[in-house]
């Protein structure tokens, strides 16, 4: 994957709600169809990070449907500003990769 | 997150990895997968868990720091699994560290702090030069010369002291008094901590005499009154007003207690009287080599304009404070290049320790990095333990150097400048602090480039034992060990010539017998002014006076029970060396005594009629009371009284040097110059020549004349001599008694003459203690070390020396061996340390006496010690070797 945009993905995820990491990685691997192969290794170290630069906050609650306590991870404002700023940046990329890519369909 | 939450942390992280887990299981489940497979099919899914709790752990950005706890923590452990080898390189860093660590404050205080003074790098001290080189001080027209036509000074200041007997305060006193110019206190840039310095009314010939006090005098004898126009101190028969007190840091001169203005006397005007110490401020910007070149310039001018009639043809300038450390500067960095290899020895001691210990470790240093442990990995553990080590010994070394500089004012000369500062401040501190980390980190560095050398495989294959032995550890222990003795070497040889210069110093015939000796140095009571020096001012009021009080002083002296002999000088010999004044004098044979100095002055030019000599009032029971032998004509004796022609007797050296092959008795000379008094002198006799300057110099050129007919005059420092066999705190009480019923307003030291050469001898002294206790701590690690070799060399063979055994060879041969080894040793670390001695023991000649840097005596004695170390370390090893039994070592694999 990507550098950096697992990060955004996380931050996307938690969009829809607070969540815990097992919940966050299977999310993304059935979004995609199972084309972004969460590995747990990374998973949990970046969760971690994004919590220590402030941008999720962490707090162990009962799952619903479980009956045992998780820990849920949720966004910060801050977290959600970065996604902002982590999304624009991704879109400028992407679009700027692809007038690379494929220069005829962007004469069109 | 603080790094104290990790352990929080950390289970939190296990919680949260367990519950996703589980989770993770219970889905598989849920699919249909039997228990058993869901378990392991959720591990698989997950991955590595140790891995993500370590990149987790890393995500907190406390991993470095955990991981340095966990390289401290485990060097910790290492250390208590080997507690003798962890307290042995401990203790030998520490005696390295905190012998360096207290002389580096010795060296702080004297040598690197600036002095207390704002810019003190612009004040320097100033002298005129002869042409021979030889610096003198300031002859007044010179200094006003000096001061008047220079232009990179901003000020310059003048400045004479002596010891003078004061009253007024507490009690009398005997204390230094400078006479200092008017910008004294502008050059040194101090202000009065209390009241004010010199008015322009009180800076004039003959203008109100004011005095300025030190802090230490107000606080003691003035009892620290603030109101300060009440006190009034009594000098020489003058009344001075105090003024101010100075700061508690101001000590210039040294151990001066009061201040007064050099104009109030003013100087006769001489332009070859040095009696002024010089000192100035720099301008903004003028740069030291400037302010030579201007006061060189200045010089020359004099000496074309006046020719003979002056000494100087250059000036000298040197920073005050290079000029107030002067001789000192060599000895601390003897002291300084001592300690350091004593320092690098107890280094090199240790490194030959832990290669042992890593050579015993290789497995687990193999296994560890079989494991996956980095190269940057390990040298981090080995920076870790040696960090550990080092900060203990650290540790250790502050409170070694905290004890010492406790002890050390019992030992360091009272000549040494600016030792009241010596203390273990911020400075010194991160000194330790500064060679602690230098030590752990080279320690660390260097075990680790050992261990990164050791072949993986090779080790692992390799049993312990064989490792262990490898011939590489041995050659890089022996070539450590050879480096320790040349340096024990160095050191030793530098203990030894200061050493073998003590001994020839003690040793040197003063020219006088010093044992037995009590002195009784006093000053005159205000009553007996002392004569003013100057030409044509006959005192001898003054000198009648002092005469019959002497005289009293003497008989009653000569009366006490067991007295022996008794006799009085104007200074004693050796100890307070300088105190002599020295000058030119006139041999007259016939010429007419000069009445005046232009007089004087014409007969001073020709050199024929010319001579130099120290000049020192004496009784005739001095040369009794000292055994300084009569070699020649008479001692002075009755006929000499106030009236009678004046006489002299001088110094052998000086009857060869002035009146080669000539028999000088009957000679008439005029000595005026010293004491003001214009009587010629008739020389009647010639006495034995004494080191009056310090056992250290030639003798002096001295000529002595009798105080019944000349008197104390202020160049004197009277001081009575007693040769008894009484013990000295039986006749001092009695001497006291006698001083206190006969002048109770004189101010008196007693000491034993043993106690004065003692002093005088303080510094060299220091320096052989110290640099003799480095080279016998040196001498210690040494041995230590080349035991471990010899042991670790007896270790490696045991199965060779079963071997040898067993085919044949007798205890002598293994005896051989052994010692053979630690011969061979010693013998490449003495050829080296030799030659490095002979290239640097040069440097020393200025603190040695009597004898060669490269001294025979000296070397051989230490080679041979050297040589006895080693066969003393070898011993035990040897011994174990020669009982080695050969089957016993044969299985010894």
């Amino acid at each position: 994957m990507l550098l950096g945009t697992l990060d955004m993905l996380i931050l996307r995820t938690l969009l829809y709600g607070p969540a815990h990491g097992h919940h966050i990685g299977k999310h993304i691997q059935r979004t995609t169809n199972d084309f972004l192969q969460m590995q747990h290794g990374s998973l949990y170290p970046a969760l971690h990070r994004l919590e220590r630069k402030g941008w999720v906050a962490s707090k162990w609650e009962t799952a619903p449907d479980r009956n045992r306590e998780f820990k849920y991870y949720r966004l910060t404002e801050k977290g959600r500003k970065q996604l902002v700023a982590e999304e624009s940046q991704w879109k400028r990329m992407t679009e700027a990769v692809a007038r690379v890519m494929w220069p005829t369909a962007e004469e069109s | 997150m603080r790094w104290w939450q990790l352990r929080r942390r950390d289970a939190d992280l296990e919680r949260e990895l367990r519950s996703d887990l589980d989770l993770e299981e219970e889905e598989q489940r849920e699919l249909g997968i039997p228990p058993e497979e869901a378990h392991y099919a959720a591990r698989r899914a997950f991955g590595n868990a140790t891995l993500i709790k370590e990149q987790s752990r890393e995500a907190w950005g406390w991993a470095p720091f955990e991981r340095l706890l966990q390289d401290f923590r485990y060097a910790l452990r290492q250390m208590r699994r080997s507690p003798g080898f962890a307290a042995a390189s401990v203790a030998t860093l520490a005696l390295g560290i905190g012998a360096s660590t207290a002389i580096f404050s010795v060296t702080d205080a004297v040598l690197l702090r600036p002095l207390p003074y704002p810019n003190p790098q612009q004040i320097v001290r100033i002298w005129e030069q002869a042409p021979d080189g030889h610096t003198m001080n300031l002859a007044q027209l010179n200094f006003e010369d000096f001061r008047r036509q220079n232009h990179t000074f901003s000020s310059m200041a003048e400045y004479g002291y002596g010891v003078e007997s004061m009253t007024g305060g507490s009690e009398p006193v005997r204390v230094t008094v400078a006479a200092v110019s008017k910008d004294f206190f502008t050059v040194l840039g101090v202000n009065p901590f209390l009241g004010r310095t010199f008015a322009a009314d009180e800076l004039l010939p003959h203008g109100a005499p004011a005095i300025l006090v030190s802090y230490g005098y107000w606080k003691q004898d003035l009892g620290g009154a603030r109101e300060l126009s009440r006190f009034h101190l009594v000098m020489g028969g003058t009344d001075y007003s105090v003024v101010g007190v100075m700061p508690p840091a101001f000590d210039f001169p040294s151990d001066t207690s009061a201040w007064i203005p050099s104009e109030l006397d003013p100087d006769t005007g001489t332009r070859t009287a040095h009696n002024w110490h010089g000192i100035g401020r720099l301008r903004e910007g003028a740069t030291l080599a400037e302010a030579r070149a201007d006061l060189d310039t200045i010089a020359r001018r004099l000496k074309s304009h006046y020719g003979r009639a002056v000494d100087l043809n250059s000036a000298a300038v040197i920073p005050l404070a290079d000029a107030a450390v002067g001789d000192v500067r060599t000895a601390l960095l003897v002291l300084l290049a001592a300690v350091g290899t004593l320092l690098l020895i107890s280094c090199a001691n240790v490194a030959g320790l832990s290669i042992a210990r890593t050579s015993a470790r290789t497995r687990e240093l193999a296994v560890r990095s079989a494991m996956g442990a980095g190269r940057g990995r390990l040298v981090r553990q080995f920076l870790a333990e040696s960090m550990v080590m080092s900060l203990l010994a650290g540790i250790a070394g502050i409170l070694i150097a905290g004890i010492g500089v406790r002890m050390l004012p019992a030992i360091l000369p009272a000549n040494l400048p600016r030792q009241k500062g010596i203390a273990m401040n911020l400075q010194v501190l991160l000194f330790a602090l500064a060679i602690t980390v230098f030590v752990g980190i080279s320690l660390g560095l260097f075990t680790a480039w050992r261990a990164g050398r050791a072949n993986l495989r090779n080790a692992l294959n390799a049993g312990a034992h064989q490792h262990s032995g490898s011939s590489g550890v041995q050659r890089l222990r022996n070539a450590l060990v050879t480096g320790e003795i040349a340096l024990t070497l160095v050191v030793m040889v530098v203990a030894g010539l200061l050493g073998r210069s003590f001994w020839r110093l003690i040793e040197t015939n003063p020219g006088f017998r010093s044992d037995h000796l009590i002195t009784l140095q006093f000053s005159f009571p205000p009553r007996v002014n002392l004569p003013d020096t100057g030409m044509g001012k006959a005192a001898s009021a003054s000198t009648v006076l002092q005469v019959h009080l002497i005289d009293d002083l003497l008989s009653r002296l000569r009366a006490l029970p067991g007295a022996g002999n008794v006799g009085i000088a104007g200074a004693i010999p050796v100890a307070a060396g300088d105190n002599l004044a020295d000058g030119e004098f006139l041999i007259l044979d016939g010429i007419k005594p000069p009445s005046n100095f232009a007089e004087w002055d014409v007969i001073d030019r020709n050199p024929d009629h010319v001579g130099h000599a120290l000049y020192c009032v004496a009784s005739r029971g001095y040369f009794t009371t000292l055994g300084i032998p009569l070699v020649r004509g008479r001692l002075f004796d009755e006929r000499d009284g106030l009236n009678a022609p004046n006489v002299a007797v001088i110094s052998e050296s000086l009857a060869r040097q002035r009146w080669p092959n000539q028999n000088p008795i009957g000679h008439v000379i005029d000595f005026g110059n010293m004491d003001g008094n214009p009587k010629p002198l008739t020389i009647v006799g010639i006495v034995g020549d004494v080191r009056v300057r310090g056992l250290d110099l030639p003798p002096g050129e001295v000529i002595y004349v009798d105080y019944r007919q000349r008197g104390m005059n202020e160049n004197s420092m009277p001081t009575i001599l007693m040769r008894t066999n009484t013990p000295e705190d039986q006749i001092i009480p009695l001497a006291r008694d006698v001083f206190h019923q006969l002048a109770p307003d004189a101010p008196v030291a007693f000491t034993s003459f043993a106690e004065e050469m003692g002093g005088w001898l303080a510094d060299r002294r220091f320096l052989l203690l110290l640099v003799g206790a480095f080279a016998a701590s040196a001498l210690v690690l040494v041995s230590v070390g080349l035991y471990g070799v010899i042991a670790f060399f007896v270790t490696r063979r045991t199965q060779e020396i079963g071997i040898r055994m067993a085919i044949g060879a007798n205890r002598s041969n293994i005896l051989r061996l052994v010692v053979g080894e630690g011969l061979r040793l010693a013998v490449a670390g003495v050829a080296v340390g030799v030659v490095v001695s002979l290239l640097m023991a040069h440097l020393l000649s200025s603190l040695l006496f009597g004898i060669s840097p490269a001294d025979p005596l000296t070397f051989s004695a230490i080679v041979l010690v050297l040589v006895l170390v080693t066969l003393a370390a070898c011993f035990i090893p040897a011994r174990r070797a020669m009982t080695v039994d050969p089957v016993t070592a044969l299985r010894y694999e």
